[in-house]
C-alpha cells in the first residue's frame, strides 16, 4: 500500500501540526481572560492535524480501492508533462532575487532578475531578442523607479553593497 | 442628504481628475489583465496594489474597483476570440462566444459579452446600493457570539463549496487560521509560534501572505506549460480579426432577453454574496440555469447569444455581490475584495457593519467608482478594439518577471521592510505546493482574513459570559452554527454523489482561482 499525492500532502500537514502543537507547550496560562493565549492555537492546530489524518486515511482507502484499475489510469501523453525544471529554475531565480535585494538594491537586482528570468523562460535565439530582453529589464526597472519613488513616494530597497 | 443625493455627490467627486485618472487606469489595466490568458483578476489587482499605497484611500479603491470591473469584462474578449478564458470567471463565455467567433462573427461575440457585462453590472450595482445598508444594519445587532458563528459559517461554507474534496477545503481553511495565530495574541500580546524569529513577532501580515499564495500558484501552471519551441496560444491565434459590428444591434440582442439578463444577474449577485466563491462559479451556474430555462437548450454551445449573456451578466453582477459582503460584514466575497480589504486596513479603515456610517465618503465613493467604471469599461474595450489580439499575445517570458517584481514591491512597500518580502517568498512556495496537492486556496485566504476576528470574538464572548453554550442557545448564533454543520454535511453528500458519477471519467485539474 503506497501513499498518493493526497496522502503525502496530509502527512506533511500532519507533521507540521504536531510540530506546532509542541511549540504551544511553553505558552503561559489564562490571565484576566477566560481562555489563555494557547487555547485557540491548540484548537485550530488540532483541527488541522485531524483533517490531515483524515486525508491520509482517505488516500490509503482510495488507493486500495483503485489498485486493480491502476493500469488504465496512466494515459497522459509524454509530450504534455509539466516542465518542472523550468518551475524550479523560476523558483531559484526568484529566491536569489529576494536574497540579493537588500545587498544589491532594487535597481540592480531587478534589472538582473527580469533579464535572467526572461532568458530562463524563453532563451533568445537572435540578437534582436537579446536586445528585447535588455530593453524589457531596463524599462521595467526604470518605470518602477520613476513611478514608485518619484511619483508615488514609495521607497524601494537600497543595497548595502551597491549603495543604490 | 438622501441616499441617492449622496450617491450623485460622490459620482461628481469621482469624476474629478484626481479620482478619474486612477479609475480609468485601473479599468484599462483590468481589461488588459482580464484579457491576458493566465492572468486572473486577482493577479491584476495584486499588481495594481503597490501603486495605491501612495494614493489616498478613495483613489486607491477607485483604481481597484476599475480593475475589478474591467477585468470581469476583459476575460470575455479572449474567451470569444481564442476560446481560452482570460480569467476563470469567463469560462462559460467560451462555450458560445468562441463558436460564434468561429462562425465569422467575432465582433458580435465580443460586443454581446460587453453589453451583457455592462447591463449585468448596472443591475448588480442597484442591488449593491440598495442592499448593503440593510445588510449592515442586520450585522449591527450582532454580538461577539453571532460574529464568531457568522465567520465560522462563512469558512465552513467556502471549505465545502470550493474544490473537489470537503476535507481538503476544510484543511485549507484550518491552515489559514493557523497562519493568524503566529505572532502576538490579541489580548496580552504573548508571542506564539514565532520560533524565536524576529520577523515573525508582528505576525504574518495578510497582504504578503495573499500575494505570495496567489503569485506562484497562478503563474507557475503557465510556466509548466512553456515548451522550448515557444508554442502557446499565440501561435494558434488568428493574425487578423475584425471586430466591426453594429453596436446598437448587439445591445438590442441583450435587451431583448430581459428575463435571462435579470435572472443571470441575480445568480451573479447571490454567488458574489456567498463568501469567497467568486465569478468562476457564478458564470458556470448562470450558464447552466440559462440552459435549463431555455426553449432551445440543444443550441447552447453552438454560438448563440444567450450563453454569452448569461455568463457575462452574472460575472459582472458578481462584482457587486462581493463588494456588498465586504462593506456590510467585512467578509470578502472573493480574492479581489480580500485585496481591497487589505488596502483599506492599510489606510486604517476596517470594513464591516460600521463601515458605511463611519466612512460614508469612502463607502459612497466605492458605489460611485463602481457605477462610473461600467461605461468606462465599454469605452476602453471600444477604443482598444484594434489592439486586443496583439495584447493577448504578449509572451509569458516577458509578463511573468514583471508580475513578480510588482509582487515584491507590493509586499515591501507595506512597511518598507524585507521581512514582508520573506513572508511573500515563503507563501509563494506554500501556494504552489497547495496547487500541486490540489488543495483549494480560497478557504486559506478566508481563514487568514477571518482568523483574528474569530479569535477575538471568541474571547470577547467568553469574557462577557463564560458559558460556552450561548454560542448554541442564542438564536442567530445557534442558527449560524447549525447552518455551518449543514453546509459541511451537504457538501460531503454532494461531493460523494459527484464522485460516484464521475468514477469512470477522467480527473480534472482544480480551479486555482479564489
Amino acid at each position: 500500500m503506497t501513499l498518493g499525492r493526497d496522502g503525502i500532502a496530509g502527512l506533511i500537514c500532519l507533521a507540521i501540526s504536531i510540530w506546532l502543537l509542541v511549540l504551544t507547550r511553553g505558552l503561559p496560562p489564562a490571565l484576566m481572560v477566560p481562555i489563555g493565549p494557547a487555547v485557540y492555537p491548540r484548537v485550530v492546530i488540532g483541527i488541522m492535524a485531524l483533517l490531515s489524518a483524515i486525508m491520509i486515511v482517505n488516500d490509503l482507502l482510495t488507493s486500495r480501492a483503485a489498485a486493480p484499475a491502476a493500469p488504465a489510469a496512466s494515459r497522459a501523453e509524454p509530450g504534455a508533462r509539466p516542465n518542472y525544471l523550468l518551475v524550479l529554475a523560476t523558483f531559484v531565480a526568484f529566491g536569489v532575487y529576494v536574497l540579493l535585494l537588500p545587498y544589491l538594491g532594487f535597481r540592480i537586482a531587478t534589472f538582473l532578475f527580469v533579464a535572467v528570468l526572461q532568458v530562463i523562460l524563453d532563451r533568445p535565439r537572435s540578437w534582436q531578442r537579446w536586445l528585447l530582453v535588455v530593453a524589457v529589464a531596463f524599462g521595467t526597472t526604470l518605470a518602477c523607479h520613476v513611478i514608485f519613488e518619484d511619483y508615488l513616494s514609495v521607497l524601494l530597497p537600497r543595497g548595502d553593497w551597491s549603495g543604490v | 442628504m438622501s441616499h441617492y443625493e449622496l450617491l450623485l455627490t460622490h459620482i461628481g467627486t469621482i469624476l474629478h481628475l484626481q479620482y478619474l485618472i486612477p479609475l480609468v487606469a485601473g479599468t484599462a489595466i483590468g481589461v488588459i489583465g482580464g484579457a491576458l490568458p493566465g492572468v486572473t483578476i486577482t493577479m491584476t489587482v495584486i499588481m495594481v496594489l503597490p501603486f495605491t499605497f501612495g494614493l489616498d484611500p478613495l483613489q486607491g479603491l477607485a483604481a481597484m474597483t476599475g480593475v475589478y470591473v474591467g477585468g470581469s469584462a476583459g476575460g470575455s474578449i479572449t474567451a470569444s476570440l481564442l476560446g481560452i478564458p482570460g480569467t476563470p470567471s469567463a469560462v462559460a463565455t467560451t462555450f458560445d462566444g468562441f463558436p460564434m467567433a468561429r462562425k465569422g462573427e467575432p465582433g458580435r461575440a465580443v460586443w454581446v459579452g460587453v453589453w451583457s457585462a455592462l447591463l449585468g453590472g448596472v443591475l448588480g450595482g442597484i442591488c449593491l446600493i440598495e442592499l448593503t445598508g440593510p445588510f449592515a444594519s442586520i450585522a449591527l445587532v450582532f454580538g461577539p457570539w453571532e460574529f464568531f458563528s457568522l465567520f465560522v459559517f462563512a469558512l465552513s461554507m467556502v471549505a465545502g463549496l470550493v474544490g473537489k474534496s470537503v476535507t481538503k477545503g476544510l484543511l485549507s481553511g484550518a491552515i489559514g487560521l493557523v497562519v493568524t495565530v503566529v505572532g502576538p495574541d490579541p489580548i496580552l500580546g504573548v508571542q506564539r509560534l514565532t520560533m524565536g524569529l524576529n520577523f515573525l513577532e508582528g505576525g504574518l501580515p495578510f497582504l504578503p501572505v495573499l500575494i505570495g499564495v496567489f503569485a506562484f500558484a497562478q503563474l507557475m501552471p503557465d510556466v509548466e506549460q512553456i515548451r522550448p519551441t515557444g508554442q502557446d496560444h499565440a501561435s494558434v491565434a488568428p493574425k487578423r480579426m475584425s471586430l466591426q459590428v453594429s453596436m446598437l444591434g448587439t445591445l438590442w440582442e441583450v435587451l431583448s432577453r430581459p428575463f435571462l439578463l435579470v435572472w443571470s444577474t441575480l445568480v451573479g449577485v447571490l454567488i458574489g454574496v456567498l463568501p469567497a466563491i467568486g465569478g468562476s462559479a457564478a458564470n458556470i451556474m448562470a450558464y447552466d440555469q440559462a440552459k435549463k430555462f431555455s426553449r432551445r437548450p440543444e443550441k447552447f454551445g453552438t454560438g448563440i447569444p444567450e450563453g454569452i449573456i448569461a455568463s457575462e451578466s452574472s460575472n459582472n453582477a458578481n462584482v457587486a455581490g462581493s463588494l456588498m459582503m465586504i462593506m456590510a460584514f467585512g467578509i470578502p466575497g472573493d480574492a479581489v475584495t480580500a485585496v481591497m480589504m487589505g488596502a483599506l486596513t492599510i489606510h486604517g479603515i476596517q470594513p464591516g457593519p460600521l463601515f458605511i456610517t463611519q466612512h460614508p465618503g469612502v463607502a459612497y465613493g466605492i458605489y460611485a467608482a463602481y457605477i462610473v467604471a461600467l461605461p468606462l469599461m465599454v469605452l476602453v474595450i471600444w477604443l482598444g478594439a484594434r489592439f486586443w489580439l496583439r495584447i493577448i499575445m504578449m509572451p509569458k517570458a516577458i509578463l511573468i518577471p514583471i508580475v513578480l517584481v510588482l509582487c515584491v514591491i507590493g509586499a515591501y512597500a507595506l512597511s518598507n521592510t524585507m521581512n514582508d518580502v520573506y513572508v511573500l517568498a515563503l507563501f509563494c512556495v506554500i501556494g504552489y505546493a497547495m496547487v500541486k496537492g490540489r488543495i483549494p486556496l480560497a478557504p486559506l485566504i478566508l481563514g487568514v482574513v477571518l482568523g483574528d476576528q474569530i479569535e477575538s470574538n471568541l474571547i470577547r464572548a467568553l469574557a462577557t459570559d463564560p458559558d460556552p453554550w450561548l454560542f448554541f442557545t442564542r438564536p442567530i448564533s445557534g442558527g449560524l452554527i447549525a447552518a455551518s454543520v449543514i453546509s459541511v454535511i451537504f457538501a460531503m453528500w454532494q461531493h460523494s454523489r459527484e464522485a460516484k458519477r464521475a468514477a469512470a471519467g477522467p480527473e480534472e485539474e482544480e480551479d486555482t482561482d479564489f
